[in-house]
């Protein structure tokens, strides 16, 4: 970094013809000196080597199994004449992202006009380049498909999420404010889409909708209970402050999987003998657990950066204890949170993968269980559905990671 | 003053919260005895369940060639499949009325027990302790397998020569077990793993010298090797069967009858079949003489009084399951055919599941 | 009872705050007890209602089956497998924890070259496995790694100190003969010793200011006295080499396949999340202070080494040690590649009928003990480190 520095300090100014900046840039930046050079052979023959073997593996490989099986990686066994329900309810959760987008613009677009500050509207171009990697995904799984519709319908659902947005920044003030009430009476209106009126409930789902499901309502069921063991955890008063850290401590210091075993072997041991959950129900108490630690840990991060001062400006307005912390230490806390909070559903993302241990039909179990079909049986395709199923868990993982640091750098910003 | 105030307050919270208590384990004691009655199941209790649900939930594996696997459609399909349907179109009269509940080796009986699932159909060896501890109840075995040991071709010509050899097997099964016996004074070194897809990965690497697993499994993934690893001359399954490997349908102990009704499900497949009833004619033997086959199908039998009467062997079910059975779902013959038999991948012979009058061992009991 | 105080001034029951301070309390800790009282009872009644006791008797019936690369017999214990179990965990955790430590140091540093190429690539590596499920990390490792070593009929034999094949790694290890416990006796005393050397120098260093030569010191210390008791006792310990006749491997230490690819996967994995704290870390590190060492005219690796890296390393500690456990946790996916560590031993043993919930709880608190162990011992060193440096 330092040498670059140098560099430019020392010589300023001229203009140097291209040729003689690629020559220029290389010696700097590539052969400085002889362990430079050195270490850029070593790594420019790992990186021919690596890209050479993806790329023979890629243009070897026949993928007519993923082709074939594309339905069961993205739904399960969600029934073939139904498939309207799952992109109804994509749709609807578009409608959602696109309303969120565009009022969250309009707040932030709003408040820089009144403190006087620069706005620039994100264009298209900042949308392809934060999420040019997940749009590439989709491009990849269309050309998975046999018919035309699903291209028809995937661009019906980016059309319609278009239209919310734009709806989104139109919304008044008092509508944005309470934003979050539309975004959840929405993913309900998703939810009822895929299970109401002789629909499949999520006992039944499976593929990649399933992955999303526990990862989306694991944070979301999460959510709540966090809060309060976080706010138990800081509590004056012991017993509350006790309950809650032998919680989190017990639950952070033990591995998923075991709750996930507790979960499918042993959580019917400790119910009344006439509730009999699901397995999916199952995972989705033992996830809810196992995040509303990690998430309490989160808020508590988020409550101690929350500067004592506030609290006492709050009492000295005497503000019941219960205000204080409804009206302002809260909102100051949680927002503090979102790009921790971001991490954490990337880390339960990566982590719904583990269900497939125990035998469940998500989008890791599906992209293994294809091979027992009799057209693929034997023929050693492991390898081609397991990097299908691992593109998909890298790319949003990938993308949601960009954007969680976006977002700290945002908000790191705004409070300095 | 005050502190008397406050451990009063106390005092009759921890009161209230104890009589909260109580009353809540009272209550608790009646429902679990009840909801244990229900799920240890009084006799009956399993049918009425499952009708008044109007689906069958059945407990299957999503990942055992020809037997129980899912489709490009997303529907479960196999052998152990084709029986839960059976059972559904017995007690249901509809073959899709069933909700299928992948489960691994582990899960099987656990779910079995706490009443998550009504039958259990999913490869399952038949023992005595699955049959005394785990509150197991067999029904008539629908398939008659035993383990065997796949090589490369010319490596080891019999079990006794595999010392200090390493040999994949899959964890949770009773095939584990049989290694372990089979292997007692052999040294060897077991390799686990969960899966067929991640044991075969390991097999064409040339991690383990033997592949063990039940003989009709080897066969399929034999005659499905590939090509470029030398096709099925590759490999030789050794003659030696070191366990019988009985695989049937499972009930909950304590419901006799549902037992017994999955029980007949299974003995009626092959009943048909040794009569030549088979869906494709299951409607055209109307007019039949046969009065075994006029019961089997719930005919009006006239007796020699000349009164009319529909057979019921008074198992719960209505009259004609059976030809329902065998119209949607198959014979055995059928049954084993399409999933298993010679014309499908897997290509396994009958042998031992040849009905006896062919030399093998069904042997369906008389329905009368 | 007087009668006299001021009981008009105070708020009505419902709204003291002592009192619903104390009724908070209760409440709380009712409402833990009555989940804790229902679940026991349920418990209880369906263990009973099944057959199956509340006890741990059963860790004393036999596990039924060996466990792939120790000398475990299949009538053993329950109990004894699961130590077994335990025992394989802790040779993923003792050997990983220091490698995962190494190579994320180093990717972090090389994330911030001033060679493009090696920024570039560590990048590369970082965003590749940061983001992929650990699950599917092992199942890679596995398949497209340990797999495709050469079969043990032609394994990979270096001098024959290492031999390498897709079952098992072997490496030279020593071996004890006559006479040993004393020389290792010594070489322990040699070790004490070298340790005060080194001490002693730094001391004098910080007291004198002259060059303390501190590592040729204590090496030469500890090797002279080993060299010299090795040659005294005659050669008590000699070199054990891995030797492989046809599939029998005698000599050395080694470790399965399943192993290898668990010990990849999790150090590959978790070092790209350590890499990226070294880098944050390094990054906090104010500028002035590069600055000033640059102004020092100390070399690149003078300035990492004396000026920036003992201060990261101070920011970085705390994230690391919560990478150190993950990793710990991680090890429990050994079940993926049929690694048999104390979840896969506990999964079998589930599978082979026995009773769930207790021995998931052992689990869990194995797990627990863990993690609060190493949390507790890095704390300690965590301390001791601030407080140095204050």
């Amino acid at each position: 970094m330092t040498a670059g520095l140098d560099e430019r300090l020392s010589a300023p100014g001229q203009p140097v013809p291209p040729a003689k900046r690629t020559v220029q840039w290389s010696r700097e930046n590539l052969f400085g000196s002889w362990s430079d050079t050195l270490l850029t052979l070593v790594f420019g023959a790992l990186i021919i080597w690596v890209t050479v073997s993806l790329a023979r593996f890629v243009l070897d490989a026949d993928f007519t199994i993923v082709r074939r099986n594309l339905t069961t990686f993205m739904v399960g066994r969600f029934p073939r004449d139904e498939l309207w329900r799952p992109w109804l309810a994509t749709g609807l959760i578009g409608v959602m992202i696109g309303v969120v987008i565009g009022s969250a613009t309009a707040t932030a677009r709003d408040k820089a006009i009144e403190a006087g500050l620069p706005y620039r509207e994100s264009t298209m171009r900042d949308a392809l380049r934060r999420f040019w990697p997940l749009l590439a995904l989709i491009g990849v799984a269309l050309a998975f498909t046999r018919t035309f519709l699903p291209f028809v319908l995937t661009i019906v659902v980016f059309a319609v999420s278009a239209l919310a947005r734009s709806a989104g920044l139109h919304f008044p003030a008092g509508v944005r404010r309470r934003i979050w009430v539309i975004a959840l009476a929405l993913l309900l209106g998703a939810y009822l889409a895929l299970s109401a009126f002789g629909g499949r409930g999520w006992d039944e789902w499976g593929g990649l909708h399933l992955n999303l499901f526990l990862t989306v309502a694991g944070i979301l069921l999460a959510f709540p209970i966090g809060i309060l063991f976080a706010l138990g955890r800081r509590s004056s008063l012991p017993a509350l402050r006790w309950v809650s850290v032998t919680y989190i401590e017990f639950v952070r210091g033990v591995p998923l999987i075991t709750l996930l075993l507790f979960g499918a072997f042993a959580l019917g041991f400790v119910l009344p003998a006439d509730l009999r959950p699901g397995v999916i129900t199952r995972m989705l108490v033992a996830i809810t657990l196992f995040e509303a630690a990690y998430v309490a840990e989160v808020v508590r991060g988020g409550l101690q950066s929350v500067h004592p001062g506030q609290v006492e400006a709050g009492q000295a307005l005497g503000l019941s204890p219960w205000r204080v912390t409804r009206r302002i230490v809260l909102p100051q806390a949680l927002r503090n949170t979102i790009p921790a909070m971001v991490g954490q559903f990337i880390s339960l993302w990566k982590d719904t993968t583990l269900v497939a241990v125990l035998g469940i039909l998500d989008l890791l179990e599906a992209s293994r269980v294809v091979n027992t079909q009799p057209d693929f049986l034997g023929q050693g395709l492991f390898a081609i559905t397991l990097g299908f199923a691992g593109l998909v868990f890298w790319v949003v993982s990938y993308t949601m990671s960009r954007e969680a640091r976006r977002l700290e750098r945002k908000l790191g910003v705004g409070e300095r | 003053m005050k502190r008397y105030r406050l451990m009063a307050a106390f005092a009759a919270l921890i009161l209230v919260i104890a009589a909260c208590t109580d009353a809540g384990s009272d209550g608790s004691t009646t429902t679990a005895a009840a909801g244990g009655e229900g799920d240890g199941g009084a006799d009956g209790a399993t049918l009425a369940a499952v009708q008044d649900r109007g689906s069958l939930n059945c407990g299957v594996n999503n990942a055992v060639p020809g037997f129980g696997f899912v489709d490009e459609d997303g529907n479960f399909s196999g052998f152990d499949i084709d029986y839960c349907r059976a059972v559904a179109t017995a007690v249901l009269g509809d073959p899709e009325a069933v909700e299928f509940v992948e489960l691994t080796a582990q899960q099987r009986f656990t779910a079995l027990a706490s009443g998550e699932i009504d039958v259990l159909i999913r490869n399952t060896t038949a023992t005595a302790t699955r049959d005394g501890s785990e509150g197991a109840t067999f029904a008539t075995t629908t398939f008659y397998d035993g383990q065997g040991m796949m090589v490369r071709t010319g490596e080891f010509d019999s079990i006794d020569a595999m010392a200090d050899t390493t040999i994949c097997v899959l964890t949770g099964t009773t095939t584990e077990l049989n290694l372990a016996t089979r292997f007692a004074d052999i040294p060897y070194t077991p390799l686990t793993f969960e899966d067929n897809e991640q044991l075969q990965e390991a097999f064409i690497a040339g991690q383990c010298d033997g592949w063990t697993s039940d003989k009709s499994q080897l066969a399929a993934i034999r005659s499905a090797w590939p090509d470029a690893e030398g096709g099925p001359e590759a490999l030789e399954i050794l003659e030696e069967t070191f366990s019988k490997e009985p695989l049937g349908p499972v009930t909950r102990d304590g419901d006799s009858q549902w037992s017994q009704i999955v029980d007949w499900v299974v003995i009626v497949t092959m009943e048909a079949e040794e009569l030549g009833v088979d869906s494709t004619n299951v409607d055209s033997f109307a007019d039949t003489e046969d009065s075994a086959i006029r019961r089997l199908l719930g005919l009006e039998i006239t007796d020699a009084d000349g009164n009319t009467a529909i057979f019921d062997p008074g198992l719960g079910l209505e009259p004609g399951w059976a030809a329902d059975v065998i119209r949607e779902v198959g014979n055995y013959a059928e049954i084993y055919d399409r999933n298993v038999g010679p014309g499908s991948p897997l290509g396994l012979e009958r042998l031992l599941n040849a009905l006896w009058i062919d030399g093998g061992l069904h042997y369906p009991r008389p329905y009368r | 009872m007087a009668t006299t105080s001021p009981q008009a001034e105070r708020p009505p029951l419902w709204r003291d705050l002592r009192v619903l301070k104390v009724l908070a309390q209760v409440v709380a800790v009712g409402a833990a007890a009555v989940l804790v009282y229902v679940v026991w009872f349920n418990l209880t009644n369906n263990l009973a209602a099944r057959g199956l006791s509340l006890g741990f008797d059963f860790l004393d019936e036999p596990f039924g089956v060996p466990v792939a690369g120790s000398d475990f017999s299949p009538g053993s214990a329950i109990w004894r497998a699961l130590i077994v179990g335990l025992q394989n965990t802790f040779a993923l955790v003792v050997v990983g924890l220091p490698l995962v430590t190494v190579v994320g140091v180093l990717v972090g540093i090389g994330r911030l070259s001033t060679n493009w190429l090696v920024a570039k690539a560590s990048g590369f590596y970082v965003e590749a496995l940061r983001n992929t499920p650990p699950l599917l990390v092992i199942f890679f490792a596995f398949n497209a790694v340990i797999l495709q070593l050469p079969q043990i009929a032609e394994p990979i034999d270096l001098f024959g100190l290492v031999i390498i094949n897709n079952r098992f790694i072997a490496v030279a290890s020593l071996s004890n003969v006559e006479g040993s416990g004393v020389f290792w006796a010594v070489a322990a005393v040699a070790l004490f010793l070298a340790v005060i050397v080194w001490v002693w120098r730094s001391r004098r260093f910080d007291r004198i200011g002259s060059p303390h030569h501190r590592v040729v010191w204590s090496l030469g210390v500890l090797v002279g006295i080993v060299l010299a008791a090795y040659l005294a006792l005659g050669g008590p310990v000699e070199i054990s080499h891995p030797e492989l006749e046809g599939r029998v491997l005698t000599g050395g230490i080694s470790g399965l396949a399943a192993y290898f690819a668990m010990l990849a996967a999790l150090v590959l994995y978790t070092a790209s999340h350590v890499a990226e704290i070294v880098r944050g870390s390094i990054l906090a590190v104010p500028k002035g202070q590069t600055e000033a060492a640059n102004a020092l005219a100390l070399s690149g690796f003078q300035r990492l080494r004396h000026v920036v890296l003992p201060q990261a390393m101070r920011i970085a500690i705390p994230p690391v040690i919560s990478q150190y456990l993950n990793y710990t946790k991680n090890t429990s996916l050994g079940i993926a590649v049929g690694y048999t560590e104390f979840t896969l031993i506990a999964f079998q043993a589930i599978g082979n009928g026995q009773p769930a919930p207790q021995l998931i709880l052992l689990v869990m608190l194995g797990y627990l003990a863990f993690s609060l162990v190493i949390s507790a011992l890095v704390n300690m060193l965590n301390r001791r480190l601030q407080f140095v440096t204050r």
